[in-house]
């Protein structure tokens, strides 16, 4: 009777290789000998078949009895800061997509539609991305994370003395920080990802847009974008797993170590170099008309320049040095 | 429905689920019992529910192979009828574990007489 191997194959389908055989012929005895205890040398009908696979419930609950164990993507405990992440992600991304928006039209305002329009693609491409690259990297905590518990039977060996002691307030971490950290970087990303032009002085007359003198260079920063989106990416992880986590620990501190000495090389490697910063900033500004070449004002506005470029480069390296040190201080308090 | 989803289930709902959680210690021990001499799935199952143990197939498959895994049933195909079936006995640990539970099982029963029959209970004669 087809039907029935059709029942057969979708529970075993849905059980490993290696116990799938000695399931199938299983149950196909115990659906034959149900048949006969119903019949006894009837005839076989469509509706007596029926009955009995009703009676065995849908393949996708038997599958589940003989595996024993449920399965999870994101299991329980992963569930909760999931969907706090997922949410932030995605009203922020959202956010920052109407930021854009505003920008385009504040410095072209006549294009509005075609703006909306690619306000509405941005929506339409960008939450799906979003959605799938939290998923990931959650499915992979939840991964590795079940593995290393399994493995070091952290279950059959716990003892009470084992309890870690409730998180001094100092060690806590609230939630409010990771959380601004991460729509931080993720309006940041956004921006970064339409155009670094953003990034400027804006130059209005009269109350009047005219244009953007930009901080970044152009021509070069298309070749940076991937390893600046990649870095903010890496550093939504760790923000993600400071929230995960809830409480300074030696394993987040190693991990805000590993992601924050990559951050310090890859901002090292690209802010320092000359290629980095509009190198025609200046005179750019003459030709906006911000200042006069030679005067009073372009020579602060010059050494300015100079230094806030070196000033953030700083800012960021010491940003990044104190996360880890703070961590590090907070992690060892008992 | 009453409020909230927490308070929805209704008496029978209540009752249902307890049993559910009940139940699923003592078909383990109904299984073990009837194990002294082999038995397949479908026979087993004819066994429990002319003692008064209704137990569906579909919850008697998967236990009877967990219970092989653990070590407490071994299995062997019979060949010889009509189709190939698969006979489960308790294995020698089974035995003792079978055993220790009836003594567990005897003294829980005696404990909770202990509690639900203390004195004059107005709510069961029986």
């Amino acid at each position: 009777m087809e039907m029935i191997d059709r029942y057969i194959y979708a529970v075993t389908q849905k059980l490993p290789h290696s116990q799938r055989e000695d399931i199938a012929i299983e149950l196909r005895g115990l659906i034959e000998d149900m048949i006969e205890e119903r019949i006894g040398d009837g005839k076989i009908t469509k509706k007596v078949v029926e009955e009995i696979l009703l009676e065995l419930g849908s393949p996708r609950k038997m599958a589940q009895k003989y595996r024993g164990t449920k399965k999870y993507v994101i299991g329980p405990e992963l569930y909760d800061p999931f969907l706090i992440i997922l949410k932030i992600v995605l009203l922020s991304t959202a956010g920052a997509l109407g930021i854009v928006f505003v920008i385009q039209t504040v410095i072209n305002p006549v294009e509005i539609l075609d703006h909306f329009i690619g306000l509405i693609v941005a929506l339409v491409t960008g939450i799906p991305q979003a959605v799938g690259w939290i998923t990931l990297v959650f499915a992979l905590v939840e991964y590795y994370g079940g593995v290393k518990t399994k493995e070091l039977g952290l279950e059959k060996t716990w003892h009470p003395s084992m309890l870690s002691a409730i998180p001094d307030q100092k060690r806590r971490i609230k939630r409010s920080e990771p959380i601004v950290a991460i729509i931080f970087y993720v309006i940041v990303m956004v921006l970064f990802a339409f155009s670094s032009n953003f990034f400027g002085v804006y130059v209005f007359n009269e109350s009047e847009f005219r244009e953007v003198v930009p901080f970044l260079n152009e021509e070069t920063f298309s070749q940076y974008m991937p390893f600046v989106l990649l870095l903010l990416a890496i550093f939504i992880v760790k923000e993600c797993l400071k929230l995960i986590s809830g409480k300074w620990t030696m394993k987040l501190v190693a991990y805000t170590l590993i992601i924050n000495l990559l951050g310090i090389i890859v901002v090292s490697l690209l802010i320092t170099g000359d290629a980095f910063w509009n190198p025609n900033f200046m005179s750019e500004l003459i030709q906006a008309g911000v200042v006069a070449e030679g005067s009073e004002g372009y020579h602060i506005g010059e050494s300015i320049w100079i230094n806030s470029t070196r000033i953030t480069v700083i800012i960021l390296l010491v940003g990044l040095v104190w996360d880890t040190i703070e961590g590090l201080i907070k992690a060892r308090k008992k | 429905m009453l409020l909230g989803v927490d308070n929805g289930m209704n008496e029978q709902e209540h009752i249902d689920k307890l049993m559910q959680e009940l139940r699923r210690g003592t078909i383990t021990i109904g299984v073990l019992s009837q194990l002294s001499s082999p038995q397949y799935g479908y026979s087993l199952v004819t066994i429990l529910e002319e003692k008064g143990i209704r137990v569906e197939p579909g919850t008697l498959y998967p236990l009877l192979r967990r219970l092989e895994k653990q070590g407490l049933l071994d299995s062997s195909w019979d060949t010889n009828e009509a189709r190939p079936r698969k006979y489960y006995v308790l294995s020698e640990m089974g035995k003792k574990v079978y055993e220790q539970l009836c003594e567990e099982w005897e003294s829980i029963v005696k404990s909770l007489d202990g509690l639900i029959k203390k004195g004059d209970n107005k709510y069961g004669d029986d």
